[in-house]
């Protein structure tokens, strides 16, 4: 575990979901890691839109991002399992593969980089996960949520494919539920633990929103039904589908008002952080059925 | 020179996708198919790219896949259909035919450097949750990328 970390803003957290990376940033202080900024990091186009258009092209702008890391001579840290499945993608595909490597930098040096291949790529949740970093969270729970139930909600990238996002068994995961046990709160089974939330399929227009719903429905009616007070994501494109998707069903007169909220968050809450601490009050479902449980 | 078209190629071989078994794994791991199982089928979608990868550039259902994944994840045969769909759009795009919604975000991608639109709004409100600003990305990186991927890139996606 690195005590520094090159910090991996990402568009979701850094533009629209502020709430989480103020969570990040105070529950990552608490702990005595320090994030440092990176100017020249860029988007980093997700597979699913630029590698669509050209994949060489597409994957030698996801590179970028990887060369800028490796001149820092520091691990990233990602906030977004999409950041962190695609750069993780990225950097197995040339890894594995020198021609496709040399194409890519053949790009890059157009730009003045250069892939080497020996960046590090983290995620939030695989850094609180190191074997290092749990007998230390467990030491820092000042206020222990045994009141509230939680329903994990993996999230693709972060477990998608193995071969080369590590975090966890894709099939039967389990270290969300550990870390959701650290806190004290009940790590509750559910159907939808490994669902996906269509984040990453909702770009292409009237189909895709349409099946987003539709998921959304069925990942927190499962957990509702489960007696859940809260879902638990790994990923801010998670928070940002499961809470609009339950915005349009309470248009349909389905209101669940489920609380989707970030591992952080929980153990934020259970560190002795305020709510406001974690930018609880920016989301778009009442946290009512959360902090009434502290 | 290493090309989509080689890529593509290289996944839809016999000794790759002609070891497919049929046995539907895809279709019932993923979620699109789950919940508007009329309009997406990842199966049907795979034997149509088998056969004719570059007629499929008018389907739309060549752009519903939501990239998590779990087929390529669940494959016996270790056929890996997110990355050939994803090949396979490169052929569409080369005919034009980008939707526009990714059209508009890869715009926003190579015009500011980030797929959501920043303002200073952003900063404002930022600035209140006691955050750093983020401000634009340096001028100096999206020139990066567009030497990166060139005229004839940018051309396709304005």
């Amino acid at each position: 575990m690195s005590s520094e970390y090159a910090l991996f803003p990402g568009c979701v957290a850094s533009v629209r979901e502020i709430g989480y990376e103020v969570a990040i940033r105070n529950v990552f202080k608490a702990l005595g890691i320090t994030l440092r900024k990176v100017e020249d990091f860029s988007c980093c186009q997700p597979a699913c839109l630029v590698h669509s258009i050209d994949y060489v092209k597409g994957l030698a702008l996801t590179s970028r991002n990887l060369a800028v890391a490796e001149e820092t001579s520091l691990p990233m840290l990602t906030l977004c399992s999409s950041c962190y499945g695609n750069l993780s993608r990225a950097k197995h595909l040339l890894d594995e593969n020198s021609d496709l490597k040399d194409e890519v930098n053949g790009l890059l040096a157009k730009a003045g980089r250069k892939y080497r291949g020996g960046v590090k790529i983290e995620h939030v949740v695989t850094v609180l996960h190191d074997e290092s970093m749990l007998p230390y969270l467990e030491k820092k729970i000042s206020n222990p949520l045994s009141k509230l139930k939680a329903a994990p909600f993996y999230g693709c990238h972060i477990f998608m494919p193995a071969k080369y996002s590590k975090f966890d068994d894709p099939e039967f995961p389990h270290k969300l539920d550990e870390l959701i046990e650290i806190t004290g709160a009940e790590s509750l089974d559910y159907n939808e633990k490994t669902s996906c939330c269509i984040g990453c399929g909702s770009f292409f227009g009237e189909v895709s929103e349409e099946a987003s719903v539709l998921l959304s429905e069925k990942i927190i009616g499962s957990a509702k039904e489960k007696g859940a007070d809260c879902v638990v994501t790994t990923c801010p494109f998670c928070i940002m589908q499961l809470e609009i998707g339950q915005i349009k069903l309470r248009e349909q007169g389905k209101d669940f008002g489920v609380p989707v909220i970030h591992y952080v968050d929980l153990l934020g809450l259970s560190m002795g952080l305020k709510p406001e601490e974690l930018g609880l009050d920016l989301r778009r479902i009442n946290m009512e059925p959360v902090v009434s449980r502290l | 020179m290493v090309s989509s078209k080689e890529l593509l190629k290289e996944l839809l071989t016999d000794e790759k996708l002609g070891y497919c078994q049929n046995c539907g794994s895809c279709s019932a791991s993923c979620p699109m198919a789950r919940v508007i199982p009329e309009k997406y089928n990842p199966r049907t979608l795979l034997q149509r790219v088998h056969l004719d990868p570059d007629g499929m550039s008018e389907k739309e259902e060549l752009w519903l896949c939501a990239w998590c994944y779990r087929c390529t994840e669940r494959c016996p045969q270790g056929i890996q259909p997110t990355e050939i769909f994803l090949l396979t759009r490169n052929f569409a795009a080369e005919k034009g035919m980008i939707p526009p919604n990714p059209r508009r975000i890869i715009q926003e991608i190579m015009n500011s450097g980030r797929s959501m639109p920043y303002d200073e709004f952003i900063d404002e409100l930022r600035e209140d949750y006691g955050l750093p600003p983020i401000g634009e990305v340096p001028a100096k990186v999206l020139e990066e990328q567009r030497k990166i991927v060139g005229e004839e890139f940018l051309g396709m996606v304005k």
